[in-house]
């Protein structure tokens, strides 16, 4: 597979030389993709070929006198290269500076281009490919029937899907080569109470392949339970209370609270407060975040879309913020070295700061789930995030998740309550945490948007988290 | 292109299939405040086969169907070997067989105006310039923004005769407005026009500084409680999405909703009763359907459902095509102006505003709100409105007022009764 690349290799070298001689920067990023998804629900078997995918194409960058300028494409052969060069001086160069009347670039230095070579393939037990459409379907079915068994379950939708793709990054110094495969999947259990349809999820995700469908069967019965539990869930009453926050929970926070705060080409735009707050206390010390490639999920790369070696970066130590994720535009501008997030939805798409594999540490205190529970008056359990959205500037919270379980004297109470909107000021939810259990888990079954679009994959999570939460 | 898919089709013995031909032009600009941060262009070309394989199983005709993704430097060899694959992946996913669309044959249909005729990097450098040019509020300011061109070749051709294609073009993107003082805020707005909208992108950007000026003066005091909600503009158009999806064929044939054409989708409705109707905004769907407005609630009742063509036609229907725009045909019983009279909490943004058609629940935290109270507007930040559709549409009163946008036309506002709202006090 992916040896098309190869074979456009000494081409792409042959372009960038070309572009050279008339930029002061050029590169080019080369994806080749290979996705699929397979889907089961009452509605039908489905497949096809769109998977995780972000397409199999081409995206040149150069900087001349006004900036960064790019061209994406979908076609490439040696011919092709004059064609190529053309579009970029004709198009992107002369015709996009020539509209811009009275209006200045903003002015950014040439990312650096140290010297750098690569070439990684990730690893996994099952290529799915090798396993085949019918036995991944019957696999599904399998699982669906699991679900469908549990009592009063209206429909179980399962699905899994992968995305294998080779990335080639050629500049004047850099060759970088990487071979990755991300494999997610999810159990949805549908129950109907009256009119309204409750839906209780589970995703799974990994660096790797179709192993994860033995990790899926697992959870089929529980992921229908959780469906039947809601059909007597009730609503919220509104206020601030103690909660516990489960691993999916803690990394919705992460991600959504406060790692699209840290993404520094916010900082750039005077977009984020957290520019403001380097070396302060923004959490109790309980809290420690990462991202990058320290853990393997659905976000593990070694290189980004700019061609930076991605690392382990520290964003908070101890409660006290040390630094942001950075790509290499944002990064020139900032004076920083870049952290390897610069990230594109696909080869058609501008590169952004963006978040990979990004969570709290396990704490070292690391106490269970039931003292947690044992030391709450009156409170609530958290789980099954949904979704949530980002307020840079502000730390303003927006999270959703389907199941809060009330919890009174230190015990469950069996009660629960659906859906609930949490909401409040970032610092406050994270100095207020006071307790962590010790093993972190981690999953990258969704996407993730800047602002409202440019959907990457990414993964978030953490320990079980105790803290002050308002909820709605 | 299309011939040689076509030719190794055939060679493949291969007898039921669509292609999908989209060739995509775009300019892009990326600001931040005045200044230019990137430039981009893009030219791709794509082509994806559907091919459909047809097996019987206990007297039943069943058929199964899968995408190829082909680009034009291709060879032969590698078009048919993803072909080949994909017919044998459709031979495992077999569903209930339905038949194609009608035969549709048209000259290519190009939309005529400034996004499909002119350079796009030229349109793109008027949209920026328009927003920079509304830029004039003494408090708040443009923060960055983003200007995405895109003009599109679409062909379908399929087995059944199929061979329809047309040349459309949109324009959109999004900005950031920041204020200052007293508090420094930003609000994000995304914007999307069919063709250079200088008028409209001027008018919006203008609000939005407005909004940001207030959310920055906006006070943290909003007490929990249930209030009489008005819901505005887009975060309305995300609410009519509950009908559009809960009277959709693939929602209704595996019985995720249970509408039927001449239900009462809105419950006996006390006051307004909701008329909409699906805006064809493409001459042709993906599966080649000629598309053209659909009315699908009538007085609250459902008048039809819609989709592609397998889930219409298992459901004994015509396939209508998909759509992307919804217009409220109610014209409104109150002025906006008159509901912000009374006391109610109108909502005009949310960090990110939802519906769920399956549960009807809608909600968000929200960015700005006005508090009337007591004959007062306050401006108020923070806090989430928790609403369940399937009791709040019984009491819904639309603005006489009118709001377009790229997917939705209709009423600007909406009052809600009684709705959950969870303070900050």
């Amino acid at each position: 597979m992916f040896e098309k690349l190869d074979i456009v290799k000494p081409a792409l070298k042959n372009l960038v030389s070309e572009l050279r001689k008339k930029y002061a920067y050029a590169s080019v990023l080369a994806v080749q993709d290979d996705s699929r998804a397979w889907r089961i629900n009452r509605a039908g078997k489905r497949i096809n070929n769109v998977g995780l995918g972000g397409g199999s194409g081409y995206v040149v960058r150069v900087f001349d006198e006004i900036g960064c300028a790019e061209y994406s494409f979908n076609e490439f052969s040696e011919e092709k290269i004059p064609e190529i060069v053309k579009a970029i001086d004709e198009r992107v160069a002369h015709q996009t500076a020539n509209i811009l009347d009275g209006i200045k670039p903003l002015p950014t230095p040439i990312p650096s281009d140290e010297p750098a070579t690569l070439k990684k393939v990730s690893g996994y037990a099952i290529d799915p490919r090798e396993l085949g459409d019918e036995k991944i379907l019957e696999k599904l079915d399998a699982i669906r029937n699991k679900t469908l068994s549990v009592d009063g379950i209206l429909d179980a939708m399962v699905n899994v899907s992968y995305r294998k793709f080779r990335k080639l990054f050629i500049s004047e110094n850099r060759d970088l080569d990487q071979t990755v495969m991300w494999t997610n999947g999810a159990i949805v259990a549908l129950a109907l109470r009256g009119e309204e349809v409750k839906d209780a999820y589970k995703g799974f995700s990994q660096l790797g392949g179709a192993e994860i469908l033995d990790r899926m069967e697992e959870f089929a019965t529980e992921v229908a339970n959780k469906a039947i539990e809601l059909l007597s869930s009730e609503q919220m009453i509104p206020g601030e209370y103690d909660c516990i926050c489960d691993p999916d929970t803690t990394g919705m926070i992460v991600h959504e609270a406060f790692g699209h705060g840290v993404e520094m080409d916010m900082f750039v735009k005077d977009r984020a407060l957290a520019a403001s707050f380097i070396d302060e206390r923004v959490a109790s010390d309980l809290v420690t975040m990462h991202d990058g490639n320290a853990v393997d999920d659905s976000a593990t790369m070694w290189f980004d879309d700019e061609g930076t070696l991605t690392s382990d970066t520290v964003v908070i130590n101890g409660g006290i913020l040390k630094k942001g994720m950075c790509d290499a535009l944002s990064a020139a501008r900032l004076g920083v070295k870049p952290t390897g997030n610069g990230r594109r939805e696909s080869y058609e798409r501008k590169v952004y700061t963006r978040m990979t594999n990004t969570y709290f540490e396990g704490a070292a205190q690391n106490v269970t789930l039931d003292e947690m529970i044992a030391s709450i008056k009156y409170g609530f359990l958290l789980e099954s995030p949904s979704s949530g959205m980002e307020d840079p500037k502000n730390w303003g919270i927006q999270c959703m998740v389907t199941t809060a379980r009330e919890i009174k004297d230190g015990k469950l109470t069996g009660k629960i309550f659906s859906p609930i909107v949490l909401t409040g000021y970032v610092p406050d939810l994270l100095k207020s945490v006071s307790m962590m259990s010790g093993q972190l888990v981690t999953c990258g079954s969704g996407y993730c948007g800047k602002g409202y679009k440019e959907w990457v994959k990414v993964s978030d999570g953490g320990p079980y988290m105790k803290a002050r939460i308002r909820l709605g | 292109m299309i011939e040689k898919i076509k030719k190794i089709l055939s060679e493949c013995g291969i007898n039921r299939w669509r292609i999908n031909e989209v060739k995509e032009e775009s300019a892009e600009l990326f600001f931040v405040k005045h200044q230019l941060d990137t430039r981009r262009i893009k030219d791709t070309h794509k082509f994806v086969v559907t091919v459909v394989r047809e097996s019987e199983k206990d007297g039943k005709k069943l058929s199964g169907s899968m995408g190829a993704n082909i680009i034009a430097s291709m060879t032969e060899q590698e078009i048919k070997a993803e072909i080949e694959s994909a017919y044998y992946a459709a031979q495992f996913a077999m569903n209930p067989d339905y038949d194609a669309p009608e035969k549709e044959t048209s000259e290519c249909v190009c939309k005529k105006n400034e996004l499909t005729e002119k350079p796009l990097a030229e349109s793109a450098g008027k949209m920026a310039a328009a927003i920079f040019s509304a830029d004039t509020s003494e408090h708040a300011y443009i923060n960055s923004t983003e200007v995405f061109c895109h003009r599109y070749f679409k062909r379908v051709v399929s087995s059944n005769g199929t061979d329809v294609s047309f040349i459309d073009a949109v324009c959109k993107g999004d900005y950031v407005v920041q204020c200052k003082e007293p508090e420094d805020v930003e609000l994000i707005n995304q914007y999307q026009y069919d063709d250079v909208n200088v008028d409209a992108i001027k008018e919006g950007v203008k609000q939005y500084l407005d909004y940001a000026y207030d959310r920055a003066r906006a006070q943290k005091t909003l007490k929990s409680g249930k209030y009489d909600v008005v819901i505005c503009a887009d975060n309305l158009a995300e609410i009519m999405t509950y009908y559009t999806e809960k009277s959709a064929a693939d929602m209704i044939y595996p019985h995720y909703s249970s509408w039927n054409i001449g239900d009462d989708v809105q419950n006996d409705a006390k006051k307004d009763k909701v008329d909409l109707t699906l805006v064809a905004t493409a001459p042709f769907s993906a599966d080649g359907i000629r598309m053209k407005d659909l009315q699908i609630i009538k007085d609250g009742k459902l008048t039809a459902i819609h989709g592609s063509t397998p889930f219409c036609r298992y459901l004994g229907l015509k396939p209508t095509g998909n759509f992307s725009k919804t217009r409220c045909d109610n014209q409104g019983s109150e002025s906006f102006e008159d509901m912000k009279k009374k006391p109610c909490l109108v909502a005009v943004t949310f960090s990110d505003f939802q519906t769920d058609a399956m549960s009807g629940h809608f909600g968000g935290e929200i960015r700005l709100a006005y508090l009337v109270e007591d004959g007062k507007i306050t401006p108020v930040t923070g806090g989430s409105v928790n609403g369940n559709l399937i009791e709040a549409q019984q009491n819904v009163v639309f603005s006489t007022d009118r709001y377009v946008s790229a997917g939705y036309e209709g009423p600007y506002a909406a009052k809600f009764e009684n709705v959950s709202v969870a303070g900050v006090e």
